[in-house]
Formats: C-alpha cells, sequence, structure tokens
C-alpha cells in the first residue's frame, strides 16, 4: 500500500517534470536527423518559464470556458498519471479509475479543449475544434476497444491488473490479441497527441493543422499550461503503451525501495526510447492529407475491433 | 514442441494472415497490395507448416512448403508482373471510400464470427477456434472484389478468398484429401493464367485495365 | 468392359481435343467434333442400358445400389443419373458439333476468325465437353468440384473467342464471377469433410457421404449446404449469382453458347441434385427445399423482369436460361418422384430446344450483323426454314404443346401443388405468364413484321461487330442479308431440325427413357 502510494505520487512527479523533457529530446532528435543543431532538451521548460512570467490575457468576448479548458486539460492529464500503472502497478487510485475512467479523463480535457476553441468564436478555432472531434470520435472507441480485447485475458478492466498479468508471463504478448492492440493503440497514440502523420506540432498551415489551430488564441500562462499539458498527454500514453506491451521492470504491490528505484528507470528509459523512435519516424514520414486521417483511424479502430474480436476466438 | 508454443505460434500465423488481409483494403497503390499478398501467402504457409509440425506428419509440411510456393512465390510474380505490364494508374479506385470499406470489415469480421459458431462447437480444438479468421478473410476478399473497379485488384479479391479457403480447409481437417488438393492448386493456378491473358486482351481492347471501362454489356 | 464404358465418355473427346491440337481445324477435321459427340453419345446410351437393367434387378432403395460400373481407381462411377446426364451432354454437344463447320465457315468468310483461333475452337469444345462428362461421371464431390472448375477455365476462351471489347469484357466477368462461385462450393466441399471426418466419413465420394449422411453434424452441414448451393448455383445461372450469364451466353460463338446454356447449366445443376440427397438425410428435407424454392423464385423473377425490357435476341434466350434454371430448382425443392423425373426430363428438353434456338440465333446474327431485336424484321418471308426453327424452339422453350418442355413443366405443377408447395408453384407460373406475354411481344415482329428493320450500325449499341468485317464479308456477310433472302447451310439445317424433332417426340412418348429416368430420380432422391 505504502509502496503504491509512493509510487504514484513518483509517477505525477515524473510525468510532470518529465514529459516537457521528453519533448525537447524528441525535437533535439528531429533536428539533429534533420542537419541542424537544436535548442537543446530543455528548450520546452524554458518556453513555460518565458510564458509563464507573461501576462494572462483573454480574447474579447470569450468566457469562463475559454480560461478553464487549460486548468481542465492540465488537471485531466495530471489525474491520469496519477492513475495509469507507469510506475507501479499498486496506485491506490487504480480500483477506482479504471481503463474506462483513463479514456474519460483524456476525452475530458480533448473536449474541454475543444469547447474553449469555440468559445473564442474565430474561423481557426471552430475548424480546430471540428477537426479534433472527428479525430476524437474514432479515437476513443478505438483505446477503450483496444484495451478491452487486452482486459478479456486478465478478465478485468482495471489497467493495473493487465499489466501485472502481462509482467507475469511476458510472452504472452506475442499473441495475435496483443499484436493487433498494440497497433492500433500505437495509431491512435499519435493521432491523439497530433503527432505526424496525422497532425504535424510543428506547422501552422491552416489547411491542415488540428491541435494548433485551437490553441491559437492562447498566450501566456494559459498557452504554457496547455502546452505542458500536452505533453503530459504524450507521455502518458507512451507511458500506457509501454506498460501494456512491455512491463518490464514495473513494481509491484510489494517492491521496495530499490524496486521503485529501477521501476523509475525503467519507465524512463522506455518512453525516452518510444519518444526518439516516434520522433525518428517522423522525419521520414509526410503529414496525410487531412481527409486520409479517417481512413487511418478507422483502420486503427478495425485492429482494435479484430483484437477484441480474437480474443474470443481465438482463446 | 509444447501445447502452450503450438497455440501461438498457430495463433500468430492466423493473425498476420488476419492482419495482412485487412491491410489490402486500407492500401491503394496496387504494389503495395501485392507485397500484402505475399505476406499472407508467407503467413499461410507458416499456418500450415505449424500445423504440419504438431501432428508430426511431414507429408503435411510438405504441402505446407508447396503451398507457399504457388502463394508466397509463384501467384505474386505473376501479379507483380501483370502490375509491371500494366504501366500507369497503379492505385485501386475503390467504389466504397476507404474508411467505410474499413467500418463495414469489422461488421463482416462478426458476421464471420456468428457463421463460424457451429463449426467450432463440432470440435472445438485451437485449429478450429481460429476458422473465424479464415472467414474474414473470405468476406473481405468478396468486399475487395465487389467495390474495386481494377481488374488486378479484382484477382487480388479472388485469391484473398482462396487463400482464406485454403487456410480454412488446414484449419479444419489438415486439408482435404490430397488428389482434391492438388486439383485445387492447379485450378486457382490455371484461373489466374486466364485472368492474367485476359487483362493483356484487355489492355489491348480498352487501353487499361480499369474496370470502369467495361460497359459494354448491361440491361 | 464397363470400367472402359465409363471412361470412354471422357477419353473420347480428350482423344478428339489432342487431334485437333496437331491437325488444327480443316473441311475433314471439322467433323472430327461431331464424330467425337456421337461417340460419347453412344458411350452414354450403353451406359444407361447397363444402369437401367441393373437398377430395374436391384430394390429400389435410393442409394447407390443402381449399378454403379467404376473406374480409374474408383474416382469415376456411373448410376443412372450421370449415364442420364451424358446421354443429355452428348445430345447437345451432337446438335453444336454438327452445327459448327457451317458456322465457322461463315464466320472465316466474314473475317472473324483465322486458321489458328479454329484450331482452338476445336481444341477447347472438346476439352469442354471432356470436362462435363468427367463432372458428371466423378464419383466424388471433390472431383466434380475440380471438372466444373475447369469448364471455367476451358470456355473463358470460348467466351472471349471474338476478342472484340464486348467479348473481352464478358469472359472477364465469367471467369471472375463463376471463379468465385465456385471457390464458395469449394468451402462448402471443405466443410462436408470437416463433417464428414467427425462422423468417420473421411472419403468426399458419394455413395460413403450418402451412407454417413445421418451422422454428419447438422450445424456444420448447414454451412455447408448454403455454401454448396450458392456456389454451384452461380456455375448453374441461378439468381442472385446470375449476373455472368447473359453476358457469355451473348458472347460466346453459337454453338459454345449451345453447349453452355443447354448442358453446361445443367451439369452444374446435377452438382446441386447430388448435394441435396445428402442434404436432405443430415438435415431432414426441408432446409434445401426452402433454400432452393427461395433460389428458384428469385430466378424467375430476375428473368421475367429482365426479359419484359430486352432488346437483344441473344441475351433474351440467355435470361430464359436463366428462367428454366429455376424452374429446375423448384422442381428440385418439390423432391417427389413425378418432380424429378419432370426435372430430369426439362434438363434433356431445355437443352434440345436451347440449343436450337442459339444455333439459329448464330446464324441470324451472322447474317444481320446485329443481336439487337429491332435489327431483324419479317424474318419468316425471308428465310422461312430459319424463321420456322426459331420460332418452333421458342415455342418449345415456352412450354407448348407437343414439345417436352410442355410435359416436364405440367409434370413440375402437379406435382408441386401434389407436395403441398401451392404458393411457391403459383408464384412460378405466374411468372412464366409474365415470360411468355414478354417473349411473344418482342418475337412477333423479329418473326412477322415487315420493313427492313435497324440498320446493323444505327441502334446505340450496333453489336460487336467491327466495322472492318462488313467490308470484307462476300454474299452472306451483314450487308447482304438486308433487302436479300438469308441463307440457311444443309449442315446447319440439319441439325435444328433434328434437333426440334427430338424435342417434340420426346413430348409424346418417353419410350425406353422412361425406366431410365425413374432410376436415376430415384438416385436424386425422390420421395414417393
Amino acid at each position: 500500500m505504502v509502496t503504491g502510494t509512493v509510487g504514484a505520487v513518483l509517477q505525477v512527479l515524473l510525468i510532470a517534470v518529465g514529459s516537457p523533457l521528453l519533448v525537447g529530446v524528441m525535437r533535439q532528435v528531429r533536428a539533429r536527423l534533420e542537419g541542424r543543431a537544436g535548442a537543446g532538451i530543455a528548450q520546452p521548460w524554458r518556453d513555460l518559464r518565458k510564458l509563464l512570467r507573461k501576462q494572462a490575457i483573454s480574447p474579447h468576448g470569450t468566457g469562463w470556458v475559454f480560461r478553464l479548458a487549460p486548468l481542465l486539460l492540465a488537471g485531466t492529464a495530471l489525474v491520469a498519471a496519477a492513475v495509469v500503472p507507469l510506475v507501479t502497478t499498486a496506485s491506490p487510485l487504480d480500483g477506482v479509475a479504471d481503463l474506462f475512467a483513463v479514456t474519460a479523463l483524456l476525452a475530458l480535457g480533448s473536449v474541454a479543449l475543444a469547447l474553449g476553441a469555440l468559445d473564442t468564436g474565430t474561423a481557426f478555432g471552430g475548424m480546430g475544434a471540428s477537426r479534433e472531434m472527428t479525430v476524437l470520435a474514432l479515437v476513443e472507441p478505438t483505446i477503450l476497444v483496444s484495451v478491452f480485447a487486452l482486459s478479456i485475458r486478465v478478465g478485468s478492466t482495471s489497467l493495473g491488473s493487465i499489466v501485472t498479468a502481462t509482467a507475469r508471463d511476458p510472452l504472452s504478448v506475442i499473441s495475435p490479441v496483443s499484436a493487433l492492440a498494440a497497433v492500433a493503440l500505437a495509431i491512435v497514440t499519435i493521432a491523439e497527441t497530433g503527432r505526424i502523420p496525422v497532425d504535424n506540432p510543428s506547422t501552422h498551415l491552416e489547411l491542415t493543422m488540428i491541435h494548433e489551430a485551437m490553441v491559437l488564441e492562447y498566450a501566456g500562462p494559459d498557452l504554457a499550461l496547455i502546452e505542458w499539458a500536452s505533453a503530459m498527454r504524450l507521455s502518458v500514453l507512451l507511458g500506457l503503451l509501454a506498460s501494456l506491451f512491455f512491463p518490464l521492470g514495473i513494481a509491484g504491490a510489494d517492491a521496495g525501495v530499490l524496486g521503485l528505484a529501477a521501476a523509475v528507470i525503467a519507465i524512463v528509459v522506455k518512453v525516452a526510447l518510444l519518444g526518439v523512435l516516434l520522433a525518428a519516424g517522423e522525419v521520414f514520414m509526410a503529414k496525410l492529407r487531412l481527409f486520409r486521417v479517417p481512413e487511418l483511424l478507422a483502420g486503427s479502430f478495425l485492429l482494435a475491433l479484430l483484437a477484441v474480436a480474437a480474443s474470443f476466438f481465438l482463446a | 514442441m509444447t501445447d502452450a508454443l503450438y497455440v501461438q505460434a498457430l495463433y500468430l500465423a492466423c493473425g498476420a494472415f488476419l492482419l495482412t488481409g485487412v491491410l489490402v483494403l486500407w492500401r491503394r497503390e496496387l504494389s503495395a497490395i501485392v507485397r500484402l499478398f505475399t505476406l499472407q501467402g508467407v503467413a499461410l504457409t507458416a499456418l500450415v507448416v505449424v500445423l504440419g509440425l504438431w501432428q508430426g506428419e511431414l507429408e503435411l509440411v510438405l504441402v505446407g512448403a508447396g503451398v507457399g510456393a504457388l502463394r508466397a512465390g509463384l501467384l505474386p510474380y505473376l501479379m507483380r508482373r501483370a502490375l509491371v505490364a500494366g504501366g500507369a494508374g497503379r492505385e485501386t479506385q475503390p467504389l466504397v471510400n476507404v474508411a467505410t470499406s474499413l467500418l463495414v470489415a469489422a461488421v463482416l469480421a462478426m458476421l464471420a464470427y456468428a457463421v463460424s459458431q457451429p463449426l467450432i462447437r463440432l470440435s472445438p480444438t485451437p485449429a478450429t477456434q481460429a476458422v473465424p479468421v479464415a472467414l474474414t478473410v473470405l468476406l473481405i476478399g468478396f468486399f475487395v472484389l465487389v467495390t474495386r473497379k481494377r481488374a488486378l485488384s479484382h484477382v487480388v479479391g479472388f485469391l484473398l478468398m482462396d487463400n482464406a479457403i485454403t487456410a480454412a480447409a488446414f484449419l479444419t481437417t489438415s486439408g482435404v484429401p490430397l488428389v482434391v488438393e492438388l486439383g485445387i492448386s492447379l485450378d486457382v493456378l490455371l484461373a489466374v493464367l486466364v485472368l492474367q491473358v485476359l487483362t493483356t486482351r484487355m489492355r489491348a481492347a480498352f487501353g487499361g485495365t480499369d474496370l470502369d471501362e467495361l460497359r459494354e454489356l448491361h440491361d | 468392359m464397363e470400367s472402359l464404358l465409363v471412361l470412354a465418355p471422357v477419353a473420347v473427346p480428350a482423344a478428339a481435343a489432342c487431334l485437333y491440337a496437331v491437325l488444327g481445324w480443316n473441311r475433314v477435321t471439322a467433323w472430327l467434333g461431331t464424330l467425337s459427340a456421337a461417340g460419347l453419345l453412344a458411350c452414354a446410351v450403353a451406359l444407361s442400358a447397363a444402369s437401367s437393367t441393373a437398377s430395374s434387378a436391384g430394390s429400389f432403395t435410393g442409394s447407390f445400389t443402381a449399378g454403379p460400373g467404376e473406374a480409374f481407381g474408383g474416382l469415376l462411377f456411373a448410376d443412372a443419373l450421370s449415364a442420364f446426364m451424358l446421354i443429355v451432354i452428348g445430345v447437345v454437344a451432337l446438335l453444336a458439333m454438327a452445327a459448327s463447320p457451317a458456322y465457322l465457315a461463315a464466320e472465316l468468310a466474314a473475317g472473324h476468325t483465322d486458321p489458328h483461333a479454329m484450331r482452338r475452337y476445336g481444341v477447347l469444345t472438346q476439352a469442354f465437353i471432356a470436362a462435363m462428362a468427367l463432372a458428371v461421371l466423378a464419383s466424388g464431390l471433390g472431383l466434380l468440384w475440380v471438372a466444373i472448375e475447369a469448364t471455367t477455365i476451358v470456355t473463358a476462351f470460348l467466351v472471349g473467342h471474338r476478342r472484340t471489347r464486348a467479348a473481352t469484357e464478358a469472359a472477364w466477368k465469367y471467369v471472375v464471377i463463376c471463379s468465385v462461385g465456385i471457390a464458395l462450393a469449394l468451402l462448402g466441399i471443405v466443410m462436408v469433410h470437416y463433417a464428414g471426418t467427425h462422423a468417420g466419413v473421411t472419403s468426399l465420394d458419394w455413395a460413403p457421404l450418402a451412407e454417413g449422411a445421418s451422422r454428419l453434424d447438422p450445424g456444420v452441414m448447414r454451412v455447408a449446404v448454403m455454401l454448396l448451393v450458392l456456389g454451384f448455383g452461380t456455375k448453374a445461372g441461378l439468381a442472385p449469382m446470375h449476373a455472368w450469364l447473359p453476358d457469355a451466353h451473348s458472347q460466346a460463338p453459337a454453338p459454345v453458347s449451345a453447349l453452355m446454356s443447354g448442358v453446361l447449366l445443367s451439369v452444374a445443376f446435377y452438382a446441386i441434385l447430388r448435394v441435396k440427397v445428402i442434404a436432405d438425410v443430415a438435415l431432414g428435407a426441408g432446409f434445401a427445399r426452402t433454400l432452393l424454392i427461395v433460389v428458384a423464385l428469385a430466378s424467375l423473377t430476375v428473368a421475367a423482369l429482365l426479359l419484359l425490357g430486352q432488346r437483344d435476341y441473344k441475351r433474351l434466350l440467355a435470361y430464359s436460361s436463366i428462367e428454366h434454371m429455376g424452374l429446375l430448382a423448384l422442381g428440385a425443392a418439390i423432391g417427389t418422384s413425378l418432380a424429378l423425373v419432370a426435372v430430369l426430363l426439362h434438363i434433356l428438353g431445355h437443352g434440345l430446344g436451347k440449343s436450337v434456338l442459339f444455333l439459329s440465333a448464330g446464324r441470324l446474327h451472322q447474317t444481320y450483323g446485329s443481336s439487337l431485336i429491332g435489327a431483324v424484321r419479317g424474318l419468316a418471308g425471308r428465310a422461312p426454314l430459319l424463321a420456322g426453327t426459331f420460332a418452333l424452339g421458342l415455342l418449345a422453350l415456352l412450354g407448348m404443346p407437343p414439345f417436352s418442355l410442355f410435359a416436364s413443366e405440367l409434370g413440375l405443377a402437379r406435382a408441386g401443388f401434389a407436395a403441398g408447395l401451392g404458393w411457391p408453384v403459383a408464384a412460378a407460373l405466374v411468372l412464366m405468364l409474365v415470360i411468355v406475354a414478354a417473349v411473344t411481344r418482342h418475337t412477333r415482329r423479329m418473326l412477322l413484321g415487315d420493313g427492313p428493320g435497324i440498320r446493323p450500325g444505327d441502334g446505340p449499341d450496333a453489336g460487336p461487330m467491327p466495322p472492318d468485317g462488313a467490308g470484307g464479308a462476300p454474299a452472306d456477310g451483314p450487308g447482304a442479308a438486308a433487302g436479300g433472302a438469308v441463307t440457311l447451310p444443309r449442315s446447319l439445317a440439319v441439325p435444328l431440325v433434328a434437333g426440334l424433332a427430338a424435342c417434340a417426340v420426346l413430348g409424346l412418348t418417353l419410350g425406353p427413357l422412361h425406366s431410365l429416368l425413374r432410376a436415376a430420380a430415384m438416385i436424386a432422391g425422390a420421395t414417393p
């Protein structure tokens, strides 16, 4: 119980502090692969510090929805970070927040942001919000269905028990169910976090942008909060992916201090590795045309559904 | 080979078989589709060989090798040749857009699962439990055939169905009698050759193999 | 001796195919096909004589005791049903092959073909006949499947014989749709084998399957029978997989159309009959019956609807084939002894009538250069003999007395009402009335109307004849027909008249065929 609590606190701290660094690492990898020097991995933190020092302003005609959205986004990301088994599988919140709660939390953040974007009443905000909703409509069910497929084998929708079961029998990952679910989850992680090939986080091209269009009207501390929350969501989802399919080193309920330390190192290495892979992949990939994005997401939904089907008939 | 390992290997092969089938719906470039078809042939071969090793039958392993030579070697080779000869227009033009067809594939998977229930009930072994996979690929193949316009995608659809039937045969009964198996392989090969000759002729007559041009005959 | 007789129907056309491959098609070898068809027919008659004596001696158990002669390591066998189907193949092949020399001579004269293509025609038609004979003599489901798929492959090139756009398109559709259908049947066979191995029946042969049918798992068999009926139904031109049939039949050379419509469809239907025997034991009579009634009424509806607005006389004949296949399915669904005898007689009568019609239609197409109904006018005045065979053939197909189709349709209706299937039969009769009205309306003007008709080339789709074909055509090319007389070569007239006469005689008396038909119906699972 104690290790669980300590682990959960560690997790939240790790995500809160580490996720801007993860973004920094990814940008650095991209820069190096593209032949640039790069700004260093601490640059996102420096950006955040700069934004936080600025005065908070909001556009004319926006209401409380606009101001609340960043808080809600960051809050849901932090709660998700506390629940998802990253460092420990025995988070004290695990009992109340299972797979459905985590998905709902992430969706809540996205919806809040989309509402905030709509609240500005500008063309970009509306466009970004509507695109985000299109993506969300396919992403959320995919996450649900694919994690559900994994949960069938365990007989519980608690993420902690799924990861524990996988940690006990790592070879069980090599099955069609896990393979299909892994591909589906990887695709929706990319879509949900607004990376290539679904969205490009480093452009502001009105034809294609999704996430950036929504946050165009934010400035100062609000923008800092959103950037930070987005980074946390990326880390949480990558961490979840790593824990579900490669739970090596994760601390169980009875792990000691050493176990927790090892788990922290393991998750940092795994997430960093995934981040580097993702960044490297982005360099070599072109962004999909926007109207092809639903195809990609529908495909990932199909894979997730097949994973569920397979977990029933190949059981 | 232990029980668990056998089941895992078998299901992995089935998963790969299914995945390649689904991806055919996803991709538009014909060259990618042919590559996927090759991979599916490899998965099918693996499936048969795993079954053969498990049952300790050398004959089945050899049949698996034959299946592999035909479906991962000869047929993709023929299709690649047709593709190269086809020249321009390498993309399929589905009648149903890709996103919808992927969702339809999800429905087809459910249908396959429902239809195969009586088959599984007769003898619930690990192998027969994978029959829905084969039926899903069968339905996807049919769907490709109905909704794609390029002549070569028709061939792919037909061959997907054929792969699926072969998979179903091996999963349920470790294959039909050998004479029949030989006849079937020969017929499939001939059917593909006939289709290839016809594509050549169509190219001569229409200047392409887009079946959209096939509008001469209708009521 | 017996085993030689079973082997011969396959071996004779196969040998003829080889001879064609070596010698090519010329004035003398043109008659080789006719000779081989006659040989096939002779074997068929001998086999049926053997099997009906055997069956009259044996007891009517409805199983496979009716004098099966086996050959070739048990791969081939013949009972009364296969002997009867062989007779149908022999008769129609004889008509089609006897008409081929005249047909190809006219094609050659019009510049539509060359010696190379004619050699291929000779080889492929003989291979086609051999494959059909193999299908009906196959001792099991597996070989039957292989033979039926072989007919698809062989006939693909025959359908595309003219190499025009339309012909290539028809061949493509034909191969794709039929291969898919037959692939479904293959899955059905796999399911039967699966059910069989779990019931201790490891062979796919008819006899062990029928014996162990009651032990087969009903759940699996339900799926299997559905797939088999759908799959073989594709090849038999039954709705909903009939789309290839009008295209292929209207584009193939006339003798090939005659063979395809006259026997190929029936051979595929023969497969359904065989499957039904097993299905009835494994699942009870209700399942296959419902399936077949649905398929039959769907086919009749499709045929009736598309015949109403038909503008092409070859396609008209093709849709009529779908109609007759629907009737056969209905008869098989009824399943009583009377119904099955009527079905078998209907197969023979339809084979005769449809081949006469397709051969006449081929001659019409050659002379008018178009297969549009509107292009042919006042045929009766210009070519009384051709008009006569065409008209009488149509009357036969519409089920008018004295032709045998009248007798068989009457038998079907009676059997249907007696078996308590009044509604489906009544629906079928209404649809047939619609078809009679549609066909007579379309063909009346072809035969009796006056005026020159639409000149070929004026119609919206002017038929597949390329323009350069008309230029080099001598006397009976397309241009000549518009005003002058239409000639009917003697070698074509003889099979046409003979076919009609045979059809009429069968309508009056079955003669020695009677006992064979009863034995065959018994094997096809007739319930008393």
